[in-house]
């Protein structure tokens, strides 16, 4: 057990010496530190944007938004849950509670607090009046998101009005846990000089969501990963040359040792790596917006998983061809056919669902009048050949069926992001319907590597050198 | 006590060529073996199969008495193989590092030694010199340690020599001896036949995959029936006595003399004296291994081959 331990350790020394002698590494490693230096001269800025979260919280009293999906629920099945009162605000006021700025006047941001006068007008015959309490609870609650927490209230409705149907509050409220992933914000890079986003702002969370996987699964992510198997795909043709592969087969060890140290030695130190990338993802995003959501560190293991794939497929073809550039070939060539099958398939789901929606009524969703529709979609028109109906289509279904599905690792890690970015309710229940399938994300990819390990041992363990 | 290199009717083919045709040898500790052969003769494929990185076709090996394949057998093993490559990555020091430990060996003694070792074999001003930066002397030497690392019982050099200055070869030979000493096997495949000649007690010459010739330096270069013999002055070449006996005397005037056995020996030099020869010198001829293996690797099947020689 200790002579194991300790062939190990060396097949590591060894391999970490072989890792950090490639430029390559350090280029990559360089470039990636210049992007994440780049990052860190982004620079959000809050918009002015409480009024609008007010009155959205006003409005929303008046009807049960608590499964509203906007992408699905028609205007027409919306005016069935109003409960029969208008809610708004008539006045607001931000304060500050803790302290006053220099200038003396409340800004109006994500972490300012408000004095609001809200009214809630009752129709007759269909409304009732509401009590105190439940206005407390329930003010700021969107889905099962939560935008503001009352802090204080009290009623002042004058005795007239309330004969007449009408009721007032003042309240101070405090920012929700949930306000500042959808408050609007300006980003620029290069300390304004670029701006990142439309005048009008974006939601923090989503901003956030974006540079996050534009860094650590997109720009950084990649570049990480393409390196690594273009370093790691010659560890093993190194190691089996004539002339190297002798004075290892000396040692008192068994070839598959060899191997799978190799493997376990570039599948560590490969892990410290993304583990730096998307650490310094995480804080870098932390620091540049204050939103400490740690989704994203789910990717070091979406990242490790497919590069342990495209390793043992590297060691493998490296086994069989003995020579690096090949091996390197081959892997990237898997991870290409991975990539175009993912989208092929991607093309034959979207032709099921076209053939599933066609004929059928379409509603006018609340997602369609946003976007300014006013009349129902047409019915969609019959495909002539659908793609899944095609020879090619079928293959494309069949291989992938087969292959590991790498959107999956990717749809692995972006659930997770939507979970800490998206306020909660109907929408994080459509986000996890989506298709998505832990077996064929990690169980195939997991599958496959091992195969292409255990055929690497096989092969190497039995072929005289 | 077993032998450490036992080799029984090993046969070994790759598809229809034979690379080794049933080849038995032993080799006792503390000898040093030279295994002689033509490129192709199947020296290599021998060692490979002794330190278990080719199976043999037939036949049965042993290595300490363990047989070969498993590797416990070679955990006592060094071996430098023919044309090696050391991996360019590596420093002479983090290289013998590396292989200690899969060599199994405690840190605290793989440092000790390396250190030792890069010391012995003149590698210690260049420590921060990567491999890929070495001289071929220099990977020569390297290579050298490496096997030497962890004090195995049993030595495997190929080419021990290859590449390496007169001074260096000088150093190599007195450290095997030094190897030898502590009763270390040494089994060495080598060309270079002056080398063999004066590291190696015991040779094998291998052709075609058959051993044909085996046994001490000193047996097999051993030529009988042939004397050098001087005299106090020259023979006159044409005298019919001096004809019928001796070859053309050399630049120092020293005859071969070729007779049946001693005793024409002694009937030969009363003569001499009879005929008012003195003499000044008389020496047993002995070949050189060079003689001995351009015969044997040349020669098509002479009487002498057997095709299997039991060694020692």
């Amino acid at each position: 057990m200790i002579g194991w331990m300790r062939s190990f350790a060396a097949l590591l020394h060894d391999t970490w010496l072989e890792f950090i002698d490639a430029k390559s590494l350090w280029l990559v490693l360089l470039t990636i530190a210049v992007l994440f230096g780049v990052a860190l001269t982004i620079h959000g800025e809050p918009l002015a944007a409480g009024r609008t979260y007010l009155d959205l919280a006003a409005r929303s009293l008046s009807a049960d938004t608590n499964d509203l999906d906007p992408a699905e629920v028609s205007l027409h099945t919306i005016t069935t849950r109003l409960d029969g009162s208008i809610s708004w605000i008539q006045s607001a006021e931000p304060i500050s509670l803790v302290m006053q700025p220099a200038d003396g006047q409340p800004q109006d941001g994500p972490k300012t607090s408000w004095r609001v006068t809200l009214v809630r007008n009752t129709l007759p015959v269909v409304g009732k009046m509401a009590d105190t309490n439940s206005i407390a609870t329930r003010f700021g609650r969107v889905a099962d998101g939560e935008l503001w927490r009352v802090h204080a209230i009290r009623e002042t409705t004058a005795p007239l009005a309330a004969r007449l149907g009408s009721q007032r509050w003042e309240m101070v409220v405090n920012p929700g846990r949930d306000l500042m992933i959808l408050w609007p914000h300006r980003m620029t890079l290069f300390g304004d000089a670029l701006e990142l986003t439309p005048p009008q702002g974006a939601p923090l969370g989503l901003e956030v969501f974006i540079l996050q996987k534009l860094l650590a699964t997109g720009l950084g992510g990649t570049a990480l990963l393409l390196v690594s198997v273009v370093i790691t795909a010659s560890f093993v043709p190194t190691m089996i040359r004539k002339g190297t592969l002798e004075l290892l087969l000396a040692r008192p060890v068994h070839r598959w040792q060899l191997i799978l140290g190799k493997f376990i030695a570039a599948i560590l130190f490969v892990a410290g790596m993304l583990g730096l990338l998307v650490g310094a993802t995480w804080v870098v995003t932390g620091i540049v917006s204050g939103l400490w959501a740690p989704g994203i560190l789910l990717a070091v293991v979406s990242l490790l998983l497919f590069y342990g794939l495209l390793l043992s497929v590297s060691i493998f073809a490296g086994t069989l061809t003995r020579s690096a550039p090949a091996a390197m070939l081959i892997a990237v060539a898997y991870w290409a056919v991975l990539f175009v099958v993912g989208i092929l398939h991607a093309q034959v789901v979207a032709s099921h669902v076209r053939e599933d929606l066609t004929g059928r009524p379409r509603p006018l969703t609340v997602a369609d009048a946003l976007r300014g529709r006013s009349e129902p979609r047409a019915p969609l028109e019959p495909q002539k050949r659908p793609f899944h109906r095609t020879a090619a289509g079928r293959i494309v279904e069949a291989t992938y069926r087969v292959l590991p599905h790498s959107s999956d690792l990717d749809a692995m890690v972006d659930r997770q992001l939507m979970r800490g970015f998206s306020v909660g309710g109907r929408m994080r229940q459509v986000l996890e319907s989506g298709e998505f399938s832990w077996l064929g994300g990690v169980g195939l990819t997991v599958a496959h590597a091992t195969a292409f390990l255990v055929a690497a041992c096989v092969i190497f363990g039995s072929r005289d050198p | 006590m077993v032998d450490p290199v036992e080799v029984e009717a090993v046969v070994k083919r790759y598809g229809t060529a034979v690379a080794l045709a049933g080849v038995t040898l032993r080799v006792g500790r503390g000898e040093i073996f030279g295994l002689l052969g033509q490129n192709g003769a199947g020296k290599t494929t021998l060692v490979k199969i002794l330190l278990g990185m080719v199976a043999p076709t037939a036949g049965t090996a042993r290595l300490l008495g363990i047989p070969v394949g498993a590797p416990s057998a070679r955990r006592a093993v060094g071996y430098l193989p023919e044309d090696h490559r050391l991996p360019e990555y590596h420093t002479a020091a983090s290289l013998l590092d590396c292989y200690g430990g899969l060599q199994g060996m405690p840190r605290s003694w793989r440092r000790q030694r390396a250190a030792e070792l890069i010391e012995m074999i003149g590698l210690g001003q260049a420590h921060r010199l990567k491999v890929r930066n070495f001289s071929k002397g220099m990977k020569q030497r390297l290579g050298l340690a490496q096997a030497l690392l962890h004090r195995p019982d049993v030595l495997f050099l190929d080419e021990p020599t290859d590449g390496v200055d007169p001074i260096g070869r000088k150093q190599i030979r007195d450290l095997l001896l030094a190897e030898r000493a502590r009763g270390v096997t040494i089994f060495i495949n080598s060309h270079l036949l002056g080398e063999v000649e004066q590291l190696c007690d015991r040779v094998a010459i291998l052709r075609k995959g058959k051993v044909v010739r085996s046994g001490s330096v000193v047996e097999l270069t051993h030529r009988q029936h042939t004397w050098l013999v001087g005299f106090d002055r020259p023979v006159p070449e044409s005298s019919t006595w001096a004809s019928a006996h001796l070859d053309p005397p050399d630049r120092d005037g020293i005859s071969r003399v070729h007779l049946a056995d001693e005793a024409a020996l002694d009937l030969f030099l009363a003569e001499a004296t009879g005929r008012g020869f003195a003499i000044r010198h008389l020496q047993k001829e002995r070949g050189t291994l060079e003689d001995l293996y351009l015969e044997c690797a040349t020669v098509p099947h002479g009487p002498h081959v057997a095709s299997s020689v039991r060694c020692g």
